[in-house]
């Protein structure tokens, strides 16, 4: 459901991505795209020139040569961007604290691509839609209290995903017991993607 | 070192030349009405219509999903949903506003559509006595500034690409559309369709917009590359020394900038030429639409990962 300007959502759902237990075995990022965009597995998402998928990898070394590795994808920020920017209203904040998008309203400007300074939305070829995570799948899992296909995939318990208003979810628990960090935390888009960084 | 995760964003978003097309235009037809509020020629108020209507459709063309705009305005009208706090929401106002009075201005100088169709009087005398009232042509001159303004805001919102962060860009977009405004002037005394007097006057205004306009373009590359994030720093380095360095160089500055300031100067010294009057005008022209090109194709993402 959208929530009206001013309302507060009941819920804060959030992703937590482990760092340290994260093997990169490119799960999430492949059940991410068959569940939610089957017909983008054997596309090209041209732009970041890889496998298309609402989970963007990013590789790269330490100074000292080490390989690194980053996942990212809709940080689901409370102060998103996209929402303020979106001219039409597609872009909004649902009673989950997610951002979505509502196709109906959706002209294709492209403004919300370039106002999240996450990089993680793809356009997709086919309908011109400003594609990230939550794909229409993963919201149906979500809304059938299952976790999204990235947590459901992940074969070395690196993704979680819960409210952060309940003190009992497991990714508060994780949150309150573990180091963690934000990306670009001096955005002021108020992130809720979370890494992880001890296992 | 080269950032793991630098992209451009005409690389995933597209905004490239189309978009520069549509910023030139909403340029030269925003201070374009500035501009008649002084000369009020009837081809000033063509140039400007054809200029808002042709930048109008590019950006339309611009939507990839252009086929759903009557569904969108359908469901945004139905549901309330108006973002007032989205530059390119205010931006498709401004524009929808200007649009309809640059089509009374313009039709308001058609005496050749009131002379076949008399029974149009009274059409021609309304828009004859809103085109003579200040009111309705200050009006017309502000909606047109605010639409340049818009369109600079429109980047600075896009806080996804942190070159675009810069309070210097309306400043620029100001600076340059103006310039383009007395460019299309001088065009027109050339074919003499304006007096001589705004042309003169044009020229002198022109060569000190031109010096303010290479202040200003300076200090956006400096200010980026020397006090900006990475992101914003990325993007000026590829404006000042990267691919993108012949489009800032020879077309924002040689092409746009000291060509026409050269002339301008050398005219002042030893008398117009009309030839020379041309080539500074289409030089000054074509520095601004580099501007908004080079601008626009520089904007990385900021890198998550140095």
């Amino acid at each position: 459901m959208r929530l009206r300007r001013g309302q507060q959502p009941t819920r804060r759902l959030a992703h937590i991505w482990n760092e340290a237990n994260c093997t990169a075995c490119g799960a999430c990022i492949i059940s991410c795209t068959a569940t939610n965009n089957p017909e983008m597995m054997y596309r090209e998402e041209k732009g970041w020139k890889t496998v298309t998928s609402n989970i963007r990898r990013i590789d790269s070394a330490t100074p000292q040569g080490r390989p690194t590795m980053l996942l990212v994808q809709c940080q689901h920020c409370d102060n998103a961007p996209c929402v303020s920017t979106c001219p039409f209203g597609a872009v909004y904040y649902d009673d989950n604290g997610q951002v979505q998008l509502d196709p109906r309203m959706c002209a294709g400007c492209k403004y919300c691509v370039t106002s999240c300074p996450y990089n993680v939305r793809w356009m997709h070829p086919d309908n011109g839609l400003p594609k990230k995570c939550m794909g229409d799948a993963c919201l149906e899992l979500v809304a059938a209290n299952q976790k999204p296909a990235c947590v459901q995939a992940c074969p070395a318990n690196a993704r979680d995903f819960g409210d952060l208003n309940d003190p009992s979810s497991s990714v508060s628990q994780t949150l309150r017991t573990k180091r963690s960090r934000r990306l670009l935390p001096n955005s002021g888009a108020e992130p809720k993607y979370f890494i992880v960084e001890e296992s | 070192m080269t950032p793991a995760d630098l992209h451009f964003q005409a690389d995933i978003s597209h905004w490239t030349w189309t978009i520069a097309w549509f910023l030139w235009f909403v340029g030269i037809a925003g201070m374009g009405s500035v501009a008649y509020f002084f000369v009020r020629k009837a081809p000033v108020a063509y140039t400007i219509l054809g200029a808002l209507i042709i930048g109008l459709a590019l950006v339309f063309s611009h939507l990839a999903r252009w086929w759903n705009m009557p569904v969108v305005m359908w469901t945004m009208v139905v549901n309330g949903h108006f973002n007032f706090g989205s530059w390119m929401f205010i931006g498709i106002v401004v524009l929808s506003i200007h649009l309809v009075l640059g089509v009374l201005l313009a039709v308001s100088h058609m005496n050749f559509i009131f002379d076949r169709l008399k029974f149009l009087g009274f059409l021609r005398d309304i828009l004859v006595a809103l085109r003579e009232s200040n009111l309705f042509v200050g009006l017309f001159a502000f909606v047109g500034f605010f639409g340049v303004i818009y369109s600079g805001f429109l980047l600075t919102q896009a806080v996804g690409i942190p070159l675009w962060g810069s309070p210097l860009i309306p400043v620029l977009w100001v600076l340059s559309g103006s310039v383009a405004a007395i460019a299309v002037l001088e065009l027109m005394y050339v074919m003499g369709w304006v007096e001589e007097r705004v042309s003169i006057f044009g020229m002198k205004l022109g060569l000190g917009l031109d010096a303010m306009k290479l202040l200003a373009v300076l200090a956006f590359l400096h200010v980026s590359v020397g006090l900006g994030s990475a992101g914003a720093r990325l993007g000026a380095a590829e404006m000042i020394s990267g691919s993108l360095a012949w489009m800032t160089w020879g077309g924002v500055v040689f092409i746009g900038i000291l060509i026409p300031m050269v002339i301008a100067a050398w005219m002042l010294f030893a008398g117009k030429s009309k030839p020379l009057i041309v080539v500074s005008a289409v030089s000054a022209l074509a520095g601004v639409l580099f501007l908004r090109a080079a601008v626009l194709l520089a904007g990385v993402w900021e890198p998550l990962v140095l």
